[in-house]
This record gives structure tokens, C-alpha cells and sequence, in this order.
């Protein structure tokens, strides 16, 4: 077990290189960089004198393969650099739309789990009845409705009937929890509902995969209590699917929520991609995309850790 | 005589599939006395472990369902309990033992935790207490190194082993009866050999009875005391072993036993097996079911079914028509 979780480990560097590599190199395929893009307003009032002179100032004359180097150095120091369109260094532009993003993110994914996890259970154990059949229309219409608009829906309602909104600006956490929740829970509810759902179908086809196994019969045959049979022996493998579902979810909404992040007007990681992407940020761009696919990638590997606490086999192989 | 540990009365089992109702158990009468061991034995599909599980209540509902009869257990109807009644019969008086010792076992709980939870449950032992009695019960089925092996998980046992873990499990709490569910289809022969000599040895020692489900005509020479031949959800034919062997009475019987290779006959003899297929239980002819495959068919065999009747003169029952005329033949 402790050689796996090692190598487990280590595969994670290549991959991580293998990202850095791939999007250094696509994102400058797209056309035009950021002094084009700061300029182009001026139609031509700027000299190519001018021009040059800011790509030398932000490194861009540089060959490509020299640009990657600085950049790949730079980052095994966990140096993002700054940004080429504010000058501001990276990390500052990131930090509080990361914690932002990072929180929506858990409380969706807590939202999520505890709606799913019983939901599905108990869609299994009735499967073909009503209740089966109310648990699909609620996980069908989860995945039906987009997240914003269901947003959209939180904040009329909250407008109309209870005439009450939610606070419009951040407040982080540590500063004032109780107004931080009254804003972040309504966007973690909506995000949450449509994460439940997948989560939910997952849950009930695993356990009714489950429960046809061999091993819950003998488990009956051994006449234990429902709950236990449950718990402890349909519940433990029935999760291993879930957990998959939970875990790629969860790196996903890190950066992928940005029309949510309107709605509620939410200065996320979302909108910051958007913006690096349409000011041809190669460095935010560069930073932001290594920090999803290292949550992903980190994810992966405390799922396969999961996996190997969970499950013998893969513990032993 | 004192009423039989279990006894089966007119059960009927039915599974509703997309071509139609399949009577599984179609009105089956069989008992098992204390510390017996019976066979129920007869080919693939022809309800031999519906019956099994219909005893423990453990048909997969909603599509199966046990429509009516008796089962009565110590003088109780298993079929009339409250489930949490059933649950305690469960594990703790009746024990079961399933086909494929592989798939059995719960790949992610280690067999120590699997084998001490139904003593916990139906016995409250502490964990301590639990743990030297699994102990016990792993010297008890063979299991050597028993200490290290209650921390490891199936995947680390062999076919035989695992199934000495569920001779184990079945034993732990002491039950009054074990249901066999072909407890060694699934293994090689030299561990079918030692599983069955392990089940019995264990059952005589224990004073547990038995029911052993298998479509193995020598496993139930050896080691059953009386037999249950089952046709298409009925018994067609009973008896002791020693004499359903010597004797047989029923045609599909009588064919069983010709289609087991014998030591004891010369190789060049070709193995005789029961022409035709098993009939399709949702559209079972009017008459004997087996009619269609009999060499022994009449007239009324095909217009009127026969029921079990007590031979002449013998302990020895036959669901045939022809079963006089069969004996006459046999012993000629």
C-alpha cells in the first residue's frame, strides 16, 4: 500500500508538467497578445516603436522555448509571477477569488452529499415506487435546470416573498462568518442542487447494483439488523462509485461557475478566467489553468487514496 | 414420533418474468429431522434453491414470492413471522451456505469482521469474546494460521477456503439446521471432497441437520441419509439414499443415474444422458412434466399428472405412474 500511494504520488508531477506544457503552447496559438489587445483601442495612434517596447517590457519578444523556461522555473519556486495586463502579481489577483470559489465549492459539495447519499439510498431500497419515481423527477429536474437560472429563481423568491436579499458584497469567512454565509449559501444551494443530482442517480445505481450481489444475500442469511446490512455492507461498496462523481465534481466548480457567479454577483475564479482569456493574460491564464488542473489532479489522488483505504483489493494489488 | 426440526408443507414459489409466471416451487412437502441430513437434488432451474430460499425468506422480492404453504420450524411457521422475528431465525437457527463461495463474501470487510458481526448480533458477545470464538471456529473448519487470517479480506482466500469460511459463518451461532446451497458446484474436486467430509463431520459432531441442495447424484450417496429428487418445482421421487440407489422409482431418476460415469463399469460404456431439454416453467404440460422426455410414456401420462404416492409396502414415495412397473424392471 505505502509503494502505490508513493508512485501514486510521484505520477503526479509529470502530469502536471504535461498540462504546463500543453497550455503554454495553445494559448499563444490564439491570435493576438495582450499589447495588441491594450493598444488596438488606439487604432493604429501607436507606433510599432511603442509596441515592441512593451512586449520587451513583459518578456514577450523573448523565443518561445526561453519564455516556457522562465515560466517553468518560476513555478517550481510556486512563483506565478504578474499578471501582463494589471502588473499586479498573480497571486494576489487569485487568493481571495480562489477562497471565494473554494467555499462555494465545499458548501456544494456538503449541499450536495447530503441530499444524494440518502435520496439515493432510499430510491434503491424502494426502487419501481413512488417514492423511487419522486427521487428520479427531483435528480432528472436537477439536471435539467441550469444552476443560474435556478439563482435567478433564489433571489426573486427571496426578493418577492421575503423581501430580503442577500448581501451583494464579499465578506470572507474569517471576517464575519454569519454575513459571508447569507451570501455564499444561496449560490452553494443552487450549484449544490444540480451536483446533487448527478450524485443522486450515482448513489442509486450503485446500491441497486449492490444490493443484487451475493454478499448481501448472505449478509440477510446471517440475519443482521437492515441498517447494519446497509452501513456496513452495501453502503461501503456502493460509495466507491459516488466518491468518483463527488471528487470531479467538486474540482470542477473550483473554476467552471462563472455565469453562477454572475447571478450572485460573485467575483470568482470564473469571471477571472474569462477576463485573463479575453485580455490574452498568458501568465493568469497560464496560472489559473495549472491551479484547476492541479485541483483535479490532487483530487484524483486523495480518490485513489479513498479507494485503496476502502477497498482491499486495491489496498493489496 | 416427534414433529420434524423443519418441515415443509405445500410450498409454492413463483417468479413473475417477462414471458410469464414461473412456478419455481410448485406445492413441494419435504422435512428434515434433527441432526439429519437430506438431499434435494435434481438439475439446474428446477427449484431446488428457490426452496432453500424460500425456507429463509430470502426470495428477491418483488419479483419472486412465496405464494403459499407452511414452513414450519421447531413447530412455527417461518412464513407467518414478522421480520424481525424472521431476522432472528436468521444466522442464528437456521444457517445457509451459498454456491459461489467467490462472490459471497464481502470483498471490502476483512473476514474476522464478517464472521464475528452475526455472533455480536444474535449472541451479544463482545468484540473479545467474539474474536476467540471466530477463532475457534476457524481450527474448527481447517483454517490454519488462524490469527492472521481473520485480519485478511476474501481475495485472499481460495475457492475452498472461502468456503470453509462459510461453513464457519453458518456454524458460528450454534444454528439447529444449515441450508447447503450446492456448497461445492463452484470448487475442484479435491476441494469438493473436503468440504463435503468437512460438512459432515461437522454436522454429526455438532448434532446440526442438514439440507444438502445439489445436482451431484454422488455427493448424495455419501453423505445423505434420505433424498428429495426435484422435477420442474416438484419432488418426483423420495427416499433413502442406499435405496433410491438401489432402487429407483421414477424414470427421470433412473436416468439421473445412468448418466453418471461409474468406476466400477467398463470405459467403452457410453454415458445414457435424459434426452430432451428441461421443460419452460411457465408452460408446463398438462400431464407429468417429465412425460415429454420419459422413455416409459403412456397415454395418461400426458393427460393426468401423477402425485407423490407411498409405494407398496416401502418406505419410498414416486410421483409416477409407471413406478411399479419401473421397480420390476429395475430390479430384473
Amino acid at each position: 500500500m505505502g509503494a502505490y500511494l508513493v508512485k501514486r504520488f510521484l505520477l503526479m508531477f509529470p502530469t502536471l508538467l504535461g498540462v504546463a506544457l500543453v497550455t503554454f503552447l495553445l494559448i499563444r496559438v490564439i491570435p493576438g497578445d495582450v499589447v495588441e489587445l491594450r493598444y488596438s483601442g488606439d487604432r493604429g495612434a501607436v507606433s510599432q516603436e511603442v509596441i515592441d517596447q512593451e512586449r520587451a517590457r513583459i518578456g514577450l519578444d523573448q523565443p518561445v522555448w526561453k519564455q516556457l523556461g522562465t515560466w517553468l522555473i518560476g513555478m517550481a519556486k510556486l512563483d506565478f509571477g504578474t499578471s501582463m495586463w494589471t502588473g499586479a502579481p498573480i497571486w494576489d489577483e487569485i487568493r481571495l477569488r480562489f477562497a471565494l470559489s473554494l467555499q462555494v465549492a465545499i458548501m456544494a459539495t456538503i449541499v450536495a452529499v447530503l441530499l444524494a447519499l440518502p435520496l439515493g439510498v432510499l430510491a434503491a431500497l424502494k426502487q419501481d415506487t413512488w417514492i423511487d419515481y419522486a427521487v428520479r423527477i427531483f435528480s432528472i429536474a436537477g439536471l435539467a435546470v441550469p444552476s443560474f437560472w435556478l439563482g435567478i429563481m433564489f433571489i426573486l423568491v427571496l426578493l418577492i416573498v421575503f423581501k430580503w436579499l442577500p448581501p451583494m458584497v464579499y465578506t470572507p469567512f474569517w471576517v464575519d462568518p454569519w454575513a459571508n454565509m447569507q451570501q455564499l449559501i444561496w449560490p452553494a444551494l443552487a450549484v449544490g442542487y444540480r451536483y446533487s443530482a448527478v450524485a443522486t442517480r450515482m448513489t442509486r445505481s450503485a446500491m441497486l447494483e449492490v444490493l443484487r450481489e451475493d454478499y448481501i444475500r448472505t449478509a440477510r442469511a446471517k440475519g443482521l439488523w437492515q441498517s447494519l446490512l446497509l452501513r456496513r455492507h452495501a453502503l461501503k461498496n456502493a460509495m466507491l462509485p459516488v466518491m468518483t462523481v463527488v471528487g470531479v465534481e467538486f474540482a470542477f466548480l473550483i473554476g467552471g461557475l462563472v455565469v453562477t457567479e454572475q447571478v450572485f454577483n460573485l467575483n470568482g475564479l470564473g469571471l477571472l478566467f474569462v477576463q485573463a482569456v479575453s485580455h490574452r493574460d498568458y501568465t493568469l491564464i497560464q496560472a489559473l489553468v495549472m491551479l484547476v488542473a492541479g485541483i483535479f489532479i490532487v483530487m484524483n489522488f486523495l480518490l485513489d487514496v479513498a479507494f485503496a483505504w476502502l477497498d482491499p483489493r486495491v489496498r493489496y494489488a | 414420533m416427534p414433529a420434524p426440526l423443519l418441515s415443509v408443507v405445500s410450498l409454492v414459489t413463483q417468479f413473475s418474468t417477462r414471458s410469464g409466471i414461473v412456478k419455481a416451487v410448485d406445492g413441494v412437502s419435504w422435512d428434515v429431522e434433527a441432526g439429519e441430513t437430506v438431499a434435494l437434488v435434481g438439475e439446474s432451474g428446477c427449484g431446488k434453491s428457490a426452496s432453500a430460499l424460500s425456507v429463509m425468506r430470502l426470495i428477491a422480492e418483488p419479483a419472486g414470492r412465496i405464494v403459499s404453504g407452511q414452513v414450519l420450524f421447531k413447530g412455527r411457521d417461518l412464513l407467518a413471522l414478522s421480520a424481525e422475528q424472521m431476522r432472528r431465525v436468521r444466522g442464528r437457527e437456521i444457517g445457509m451456505i451459498f454456491q459461489e463461495p467467490m462472490t459471497s463474501l464481502n470483498p471490502v470487510l476483512s473476514v474476522g469482521r464478517q464472521l464475528t458481526e452475526g455472533l455480536e448480533i444474535h449472541l451479544g458477545m463482545t468484540p473479545g469474546a467474539a474474536r476467540a470464538r471466530a477463532l475457534e471456529l476457524l481450527g474448527m473448519v481447517g483454517i490454519p494460521d488462524a490469527e492472521r487470517r481473520l485480519k485478511q479480506y476474501p481475495h485472499q482466500f481460495s475457492g475452498g477456503m472461502r468456503q470453509r469460511m462459510m461453513i464457519a459463518m453458518a456454524l458460528s451461532c450454534d444454528p439447529a439446521l444449515i441450508l447447503a446451497d450446492e456448497p461445492t458446484t463452484a470448487l475442484d474436486v479435491t476441494s469438493q471432497a473436503q468440504i463435503l467430509e468437512l460438512m459432515k463431520s461437522l454436522s454429526q459432531k455438532l448434532g446440526v441437520a442438514m439440507l444438502i441442495i445439489t445436482h451431484n447424484l454422488g455427493v448424495v450417496a455419501r453423505y445423505a441419509d434420505r433424498v428429495n429428487v426435484m422435477y420442474a418445482g416438484k419432488i418426483i421421487e423420495r427416499a433413502s439414499a442406499r435405496e433410491l440407489y438401489a432402487n429407483p422409482r421414477h424414470p427421470y431418476t433412473e436416468g439421473l443415474l445412468r448418466s453418471v460415469p461409474r468406476l466400477d463399469e467398463p470405459r467403452r460404456a457410453r454415458l445414457a444422458p435424459i434426452e430432451g431439454q428441461p421443460p419452460d416453467l411457465t408452460r408446463l404440460p398438462r400431464g407429468c412434466s417429465f412425460a415429454p422426455r420419459c422413455r416409459w410414456r403412456e397415454d395418461r401420462c400426458e393427460r393426468e399428472a401423477p402425485a407423490l404416492a407411498a409405494l407398496r409396502g416401502e418406505w419410498h414415495m414416486s410421483a409416477c405412474w409407471q413406478a411399479e412397473r419401473l421397480g420390476e424392471a429395475v430390479t430384473q
